[in-house]
C-alpha cells in the first residue's frame, strides 16, 4: 500500500484529485488503521495529512472553528471549546482512551460517520457547519447534510473535510452529553446524546431545544420533533414525557453486541431527562454566578 | 515498501515499510524492540502504548510511515541501560507488575502524564489510564506507583542556595 | 536481610518495567517459520472438502498440513477425545481443521485464506438444548474414549454426558415432602475469558528425534504430555521451556498451539512459530464455563433448613479438558459455609456442546457455585425476615463441622473469626444505616482451597554463595516464584532475596511440577525449596562445622555467614564453605519434593466424585457496598473489603496484589465480562472491543485484613493466596445489588440492562 506523508493541503487536494477512490485520507489512523487491520477497506494509496500544520488549528475569531485535524484530546483541553461548547468537549474526553484521544481527530470523527461517533452529537446540536475542499473548489455544508447514512457522507472521493464551524451559544444558553456504556471509559457507546437548551429571561421556559442521538440509528441525528416538544414548555414532566417519546419514535434501534434496541428504548427518555436537567442547573448556575 | 527515517529513542534508523505497516511491527520485527507488547491490535488494551513527540499513541494502530521524522519512544529508552526512571523503580518498589506483559504500556502512558502533570490526583491517573488494561493487578498498586512519584517530585528538598530569602 | 512476611521486590520486576522480559511470543529462533491455522468457522458440521492446493502454490509456502497428515492417536488431560487437527467433523467454532507454514506470517496468514473449506453445517448443540431435550449425540464414540489414566479410571459419562457427580443422601425427598415451604432459585452464569494480555504463542523445534517447545505457559508438564499423546511420542520426546508468561489465570494450564507447531517443525524440519490474534485465542481458550445451578431449600414450620436439593448443569464444550474433574466442586461449595439440620443432595452434569472447551480459571466454578449459595442464602433470610448477616453467623460451620464428602473441617471456626474481623472494620449495623438511595450491601463468605498436587525443587548452593533454585514451577506473575519461593529459600539459608535466583521451567532439567494453579506454588513448591533448603544447610553446616571446629548444632547463617551461635565472631562466609565442600564432599545441593497429605473422607459419599477433598482450606468473608444508577442501571462499587485466612504472608505486598487483582476479576465476572453463547454456537463476543475488562476507573482500592493461622504443612505456614478473592466477589456484589433494588438476581453478569428493567419494574410498581 503508498503512503503519501503531505505537508500542505494543496498537495493534499492535488493528490486526492490524482487518486480519487483508490485514496484513503489518514490523520491519527485510530479508525482506519483498524479498518485496514480487519480487511475492511483496501486503499491503493494512504494519504497522511497529519502534519498539514494549517489544518490543526482551533481559532475563535467570532466563532469557533476547529481544524479538521484537530485532535480529540486539543479539543477536550482547549478553553474555548470548554466554555461554550462542553458538550463537545465532553464527548471528545470520552472517545476511546488517551492514546486515541491523542491522535484521532474531528474529521477522520466525522469523515468515519459511525452509527456511534461521539463527537456528532454534539456537532448536530451546536449547528456545525464542515467545509469541504478540493482541488476545484471548496463547499460548506451543515453536519446533517453531511451525514448521508451509515458511515456515508457527502463528502466526495477528491473532497477533503478542512474545518469546522460551531455556531455562537447565545446568553441562557446550555449544552450537556451524556453518553452510556457498560464501563466508565474505553466505550462505543450504547446511546449518546447531546442537548444545547435556551430559556427565556425568566429561567423557565424554553426557548430553544437541540437533540442529537447517536447509536440509535443507522447514523447520528437530530431529533426535531424532540425538540418542538420541549420548545416553549417549562420542562415539565409532561414536556419531558412528550420529548421522551419523540426521541424514542425517531431511533431506530437494534440489538447489538453491545446492548439491545429494548434497553436503547429505555435508555433514550431517561438520558434525555439527565441531559436537560444539566443544562437547565448549568443555566440557573452561570446566571447566579453573574449576579 | 518505501523508506522511512524514525528517531527511535534518540536514535535515527531507516526501515523499509508498506504503508499499512503498523508502527508495533515495525518496532518489533525489524527494528528488534521487543519490549512493547501487542495484546489486540485494535487499540484496546494499551500494552502497545509508544510516545510519539511526547503524546501516547497505540502504536498497533499507528501506521509507521506515519512516524517518520517524529520522536518515537519506547519502554526501552525511558532510563538509561541498566538503570530506572522514577516511573519504572516506583513500579517495582510497590508491586505495579505482576505478570509484566501490560507494564511497559502502563508506564509509557504513566511517563507521558508525569511529564505533563508532576503532580496528578488519583482520578487523573485513573483517566490518564483509561485506555490501558492491566489483567492481574487490580491497578491499585499502580496508581500508587504514580502517586508515589508525584508525592516524591512535589517534596524535592528545595536546592540548599535558595533556603531563607 | 530479606525475610519471610517482608515485602520485598520481585526479582522479575526489574526486566519487566524495562521492557527486557521475553515472554512466549517474544521468542525466536534462527530459521525460524511462521505457521496460520485454518479453523472452523462454524460450530458443528461434516467437513465435505478441503483443498488446500492453492496454498500449496503460494510463493513462501512450505507446508500445508490436516488431519490426512495427522498420528492416528487421541488425546486428553482427563479423558482421551482429542485430534490435532478435526477429522470428518467439526464440533465448535475455532477447532483447527489445518495448518500453512510459510517464511513469514502474512503469507502463512494468505494461505490460510487460500484454502477452499467446505461445511455442510448442523445446528449445534448448546448448554440448554444439550440438558434439555434428546440433542445430537456430539460423540457417537464416546464409549471408545479411554481415560488418560487408563480404563481403570473411568467414571460417570454418556452421550452428551460428558462427566456425572450424584451425591445423594437419604431422606432429602422425605424432607421436602413435609416442608413448611420451599426456597427455590434457578441460576445462571455465562463464559469468563481469562483474557491474559499475552494471547498464547509457542516456537517448536525438530531434532535427533526429539522435540523442544519455547512457550510461556502455567503447566509445563501438562503441555508435554498433551503433545506427546497428540503426535504418539512417549512423554520424554518432548522439551518444553518456560517463557516469562503474560498472564495465564488457568487458561494456560493445557497445550494450545504447541503440539500443532511441534507437529509443523517435524514436518519442515524448521523452528515454526503459531501465536494467536486475539480473536483466536478467544474462540479457543477453555474459559470458565457457563452453567445453570438449581438450589431449593426446604424449610420446616419453625424455618429450620431440614434438606437441600442442587442440581448443577455445566458446559464442557466440545471436548473434555480439565472439567471432568471440575464436576465434582459442587459437592464441596455447597456443604462448605452454611450448616442445614438435615441432608443435601447435589447432581451435577457436564455437558458436551459444540461449543469450545471450558475449562479452569481462578477460583474455577468456585465463583458461580457461591453466587447461587449466597443468593439464595440472602433469599432464604429475607423470606424469614431474619436480617442476612444474623442468619449466616447462626449457620456458620465450626471446628470439626464436616463437608459433604466427610471432610472433616478442623479449623472451620476461622470463619466465625472472620465474621468478627468484618464487624470491626465495617460494624454491619453502621454500614446498614450509612447506605445512601439506590446503594446496597452485600456478604459472601465460605472456603477455598490450596491445589495439593505435587512439586519438586532443586536448592543448589554456587560456590560464590548464591543460591539457584531450580524447578518446572512457573511463575505466572503472581509473585509466587519471584517473592514466595525466592523469600523462603532466602530467609531458610540465612542470604539475601537478591542472591536466590528462581530458573526458568524446563521439563528436561527440572523435576515435576503439577503448574501454577488453584493457589498451590507458593504453598506446596514452596515447601518442596524449604526442606531442600533445609538439606542444603545441613549440608553446609557439616562443611563449615570442620572449618570452623564446631558442632554443626551449634551453626546458624546470618547475612550468608556461618557462625557458631553465641560466638558471631567465629564465622566463615557461605561462598567459604560452598567452595570448601566443592572439593571435599562434592557441590552442595539437594532436591525435595512435595505434595499435600490426603484427607480422609467418606467414600459413600457419592458416585462419580473425581475430587473428593479440600486440602489446605482457607476461610474468607467479602463485603460489597454498590450503587446503582438510576438513569441507566450500571452498577458501581462504592466499597469493598476482604477478610482472607493466608497462613502466613509471605509477602505482604505481593498477598494485597493478589486480592486487589482477584476481586477485580470478580468484579469483571459480577458487571462486565460475558462471553456469550449465541444461537450459532458461535461467540457474540470476539475482540476486546466487545469483551470488556473492567478499568481502573472501574475498580476501588479493596481493603483487606488478613487473618494468619499458620498451616503445620505450609512453608513458614503459608497457605494459597492467589484464588480465594475472586470466588466470593460476584457473591458479595450481587447480594449487594439485590438488596439495592430488593429483588433476587439470578443471572452472572448482572447487566445494566437488566438492571434497569428491574428499576422500571419498581418504578411501575410505585
Amino acid at each position: 500500500m503508498d503512503f503519501r506523508s503531505l505537508r500542505s493541503l494543496d498537495e493534499v487536494l492535488a493528490a486526492l484529485a490524482e487518486l480519487g477512490d483508490a485514496a484513503c485520507v489518514l490523520a491519527g489512523g485510530t479508525d482506519v488503521m483498524v479498518q485496514l487491520g480487519r480487511g475492511e477497506i483496501a486503499p491503493q494509496t494512504l494519504v497522511h495529512i497529519e502534519h498539514v500544520g494549517e489544518l490543526s488549528a482551533i481559532s475563535c475569531n467570532g466563532h469557533v472553528r476547529l481544524g479538521a485535524t484537530a485532535t480529540h484530546s486539543s479539543i477536550a483541553e482547549s478553553p474555548a471549546i470548554l466554555n461554550s461548547y462542553g458538550s463537545l468537549a465532553a464527548a471528545a474526553a470520552s472517545v476511546g482512551g488517551w492514546q486515541t484521544q491523542s491522535v484521532g481527530t474531528i474529521g477522520g470523527n466525522i469523515a468515519n460517520a459511525s452509527p456511534a461517533a461521539d463527537l456528532l452529537p454534539p456537532l448536530l446540536v451546536h449547528g456545525a457547519v464542515v467545509s469541504l475542499s478540493s482541488a476545484s473548489g471548496s463547499r460548506t455544508l451543515s453536519i446533517d447534510q453531511l451525514l448521508t447514512g451509515r458511515r456515508s457522507t457527502a463528502c466526495a472521493a477528491d473532497e477533503l473535510i478542512v474545518a469546522v464551524d460551531l455556531e455562537p451559544v447565545g446568553a441562557r444558553t446550555a449544552d450537556a452529553f451524556v453518553k452510556v456504556g457498560r464501563r466508565s471509559a474505553m466505550e462505543v457507546s450504547i446511546v449518546a446524546l447531546a442537548v444545547r437548551l435556551t430559556l427565556d429571561e425568566t429561567m423557565t421556559t424554553v426557548t430553544d431545544a437541540r437533540i442529537a442521538l447517536a447509536s440509535c440509528g443507522p447514523m447520528a441525528f437530530r431529533a426535531t420533533e424532540a425538540e418542538a416538544a420541549l420548545i416553549g414548555t417549562t420542562l415539565d414532566d409532561d414536556a419531558l414525557r412528550a420529548a421522551g417519546a419523540a426521541l424514542g419514535n425517531r431511533a431506530q434501534l437494534i440489538d447489538d453486541v453491545r446492548a439491545t434496541a429494548a434497553y436503547r428504548r429505555r435508555l433514550i427518555p431517561r438520558v434525555l431527562g439527565k441531559a436537560v436537567a444539566e443544562c437547565r442547573q448549568t443555566i440557573v448556575n452561570r446566571s447566579e454566578s453573574q449576579t | 515498501m518505501m523508506s522511512v527515517s524514525l528517531n527511535i529513542n534518540g536514535r535515527d534508523r531507516s526501515v523499509n515499510v508498506d504503508g499499512a505497516d503498523t508502527l508495533l511491527d515495525v518496532l518489533r520485527e525489524q527494528v528488534g524492540l521487543l519490549g512493547t507488547k501487542e495484546g489486540c491490535v485494535e487499540g484496546e488494551c494499551g500494552a502497545c502504548t509508544v510516545l510519539i513527540d511526547g503524546a501516547p499513541v497505540d502504536s498497533c494502530i499507528y501506521a509507521a510511515a506515519a512516524a517518520g521524522g517524529r520522536q518515537v519512544t519506547t519502554i526501552e529508552g525511558l532510563a538509561r541501560p541498566g538503570d530506572y526512571s522514577p516511573i519504572q523503580q516506583a513500579f517495582i518498589d510497590g508491586g505495579g507488575v505482576q505478570c509484566g506483559f501490560c507494564t511497559p504500556g502502563f508506564i509509557v502512558t504513566l511517563t507521558a502524564l508525569l511529564r505533563r502533570n508532576p503532580d496528578p490526583s488519583r482520578d487523573e491517573i485513573n483517566n490518564a489510564l483509561s485506555g490501558n488494561i492491566c489483567r492481574c493487578t487490580g491497578y491499585s498498586q499502580i496508581i500508587e506507583a504514580a502517586l508515589l512519584v508525584a508525592a516524591a517530585a512535589t517534596s524535592t528538598p528545595t536546592p540548599a542556595g535558595a533556603v531563607a530569602q | 536481610m530479606t525475610m519471610v512476611g517482608d515485602s520485598i521486590a520481585r526479582s522479575d520486576a526489574g526486566a519487566k518495567v524495562q521492557g527486557g522480559a521475553m515472554y512466549g511470543v517474544d521468542h525466536r529462533e534462527v530459521g525460524m517459520l511462521h505457521g496460520a491455522i485454518l479453523r472452523s468457522p462454524v460450530a458443528a458440521g461434516r467437513i465435505v472438502s478441503l483443498d488446500t492446493s492453492a496454498a500449496e502454490a503460494l510463493a513462501g509456502v512450505y507446508l500445508v498440513c490436516s488431519a490426512a497428515d495427522q498420528p492416528e492417536t487421541m488425546a486428553g488431560w482427563v479423558l482421551k477425545d482429542q485430534r490435532l487437527f478435526a477429522t470428518g467433523n467439526v464440533r465448535f467454532e475455532g477447532e483447527p481443521i489445518a495448518l500453512v507454514v510459510a517464511e513469514d506470517r502474512a503469507t502463512a496468514l494468505a494461505g490460510v485464506a487460500a484454502i477452499a473449506l467446505v461445511i455442510d453445517e448442523l445446528p449445534g448443540v448448546d448448554l440448554e438444548t444439550a440438558c434439555s431435550s434428546e440433542a445430537r449425540v456430539i460423540h457417537p464414540d464416546w464409549q471408545s474414549y479411554v481415560p488418560a489414566g487408563g480404563e481403570a479410571a473411568d467414571y460417570p459419562r454418556r452421550g452428551n454426558v460428558a462427566a456425572e457427580m450424584r451425591a445423594e443422601p437419604a431422606g432429602v425427598d422425605e424432607a421436602f415432602a413435609r416442608a413448611a415451604q420451599v426456597i427455590e432459585d434457578r441460576f445462571t452464569t455465562n463464559r469468563q475469558y481469562q483474557a491474559y494480555l499475552e494471547p498464547k504463542a509457542a516456537v517448536a523445534t525438530y531434532a535427533d528425534g526429539r522435540y523442544t517447545i519455547h512457550t510461556s505457559v502455567q503447566h509445563p508438564y501438562n503441555v508435554r504430555e498433551r503433545v506427546a499423546q497428540l503426535l504418539g511420542v512417549r512423554v520424554s520426546a518432548v522439551r518444553v521451556v518456560g517463557k516469562t508468561i503474560g498472564g495465564g489465570f488457568g487458561g494456560k494450564l493445557d497445550a494450545s498451539v504447541e503440539p500443532i507447531a511441534a507437529f509443523a517443525a517435524k514436518l519442515t524440519g524448521r523452528p515454526v512459530k503459531i501465536r494467536n490474534t486475539r480473536t483466536e485465542d478467544i474462540l479457543t481458550c477453555p474459559s470458565r464455563e457457563n452453567a445453570i445451578v438449581t438450589m431449593r431449600t426446604a424449610l420446616d414450620a419453625d424455618g429450620v433448613m431440614i434438606a437441600r436439593d442442587v442440581t448443577v448443569e455445566m458446559d464442557n464444550g466440545a471436548f473434555s479438558a480439565e472439567m471432568p474433574w471440575l464436576a465434582s466442586l459442587p459437592l464441596h461449595i455447597l456443604g462448605a459455609i452454611y450448616e442445614l439440620a438435615g441432608p443435601t443432595r447435589v447432581i451435577s452434569r457436564l455437558w458436551y456442546t459444540n461449543t469450545a472447551p471450558t475449562g479452569a480459571f481462578r477460583g474455577v466454578g468456585g465463583t458461580y457455585l457461591y453466587m447461587a449459595l449466597e443468593q439464595h442464602t440472602d433469599h432464604i433470610a429475607n423470606t424469614l425476615l431474619v436480617d442476612r448477616l444474623q442468619f449466616r453467623r447462626a449457620h456458620l460451620i465450626h471446628d470439626g463441622s464436616a463437608s459433604l464428602s466427610g471432610q472433616v473441617l478442623g479449623d472451620a471456626g476461622i470463619l466465625a473469626e472472620g465474621y468478627d474481623e468484618l464487624e470491626r472494620v465495617a460494624p454491619w449495623q453502621q454500614v446498614l444505616a450509612d447506605l445512601k438511595p439506590w446503594q446496597g450491601v452485600g456478604i459472601a463468605s465460605g472456603v477455598w482451597m490450596t491445589n495439593p498436587m505435587p512439586g519438586q525443587a532443586t536448592v543448589k548452593m554456587n560456590e560464590d554463595g548464591t543460591v539457584h533454585v531450580i524447578t518446572g514451577a512457573t511463575e505466572n506473575g503472581s509473585g509466587a516464584l519471584t517473592m514466595g519461593v525466592t523469600q523462603i529459600v532466602a530467609h531458610e539459608l540465612g542470604v539475601n532475596a537478591a542472591n536466590v535466583y528462581v530458573t526458568m521451567p524446563d521439563t528436561d532439567v527440572s523435576g515435576y511440577d503439577a503448574g501454577s494453579q488453584g493457589s498451590r506454588t507458593t504453598h506446596i513448591v514452596g515447601r518442596a525449596a524449604l526442606d531442600a533448603a533445609i538439606e542444603v544447610k545441613r549440608q553446609l553446616f557439616d562443611v563449615a562445622a570442620n572449618l570452623l571446629e564446631a558442632d554443626p548444632a551449634d551453626l546458624t547463617i546470618v547475612d550468608g555467614r556461618v557462625s557458631v551461635v553465641g560466638s558471631p565472631a567465629v564465622s566463615i562466609d557461605i561462598a567459604d564453605v560452598a567452595n570448601a565442600a566443592l572439593w571435599t564432599v562434592g557441590a552442595v545441593a539437594a532436591t525435595s519434593s512435595y505434595t499435600s497429605p490426603a484427607i480422609p473422607f467418606d467414600a459413600g459419599c457419592g458416585s462419580g466424585v473425581l475430587f473428593t477433598t479440600m486440602s489446605t482450606p482457607t476461610y474468607h468473608v467479602h463485603m460489597a457496598v454498590v450503587e446503582i444508577d438510576p438513569v441507566t442501571g450500571r452498577v458501581k462499587i462504592v466499597r469493598y473489603v476482604v477478610i482472607q485466612e493466608v497462613g502466613r504472608a509471605i509477602n505482604p505486598v505481593g498477598v494485597r496484589g493478589q486480592i486487589q487483582g482477584a476481586v477485580t476479576q470478580g468484579i469483571g465476572l459480577a458487571l462486565y465480562e460475558s462471553l456469550r453463547i449465541g444461537a450459532d454456537c458461535r461467540y457474540l463476543e470476539r475482540s476486546l472491543e466487545a469483551y470488556r475488562l473492567p478499568l481502573a476507573l472501574d475498580i476501588p482500592e479493596v481493603e483487606i485484613v488478613l487473618m494468619e493461622h499458620p498451616d503445620t504443612n505450609g512453608p513458614f505456614g503459608a497457605k494459597g493466596v492467589a484464588e480465594p478473592a475472586v470466588v466470593f466477589a460476584p457473591a458479595a456484589i450481587i447480594n449487594a445489588v439485590s438488596h439495592a433494588l430488593g429483588r433476587s438476581i439470578t443471572a452472572l453478569p448482572v447487566t445494566p440492562e437488566e438492571v434497569l428493567s428491574i428499576i422500571e419494574e419498581i418504578e411501575g410498581e410505585a
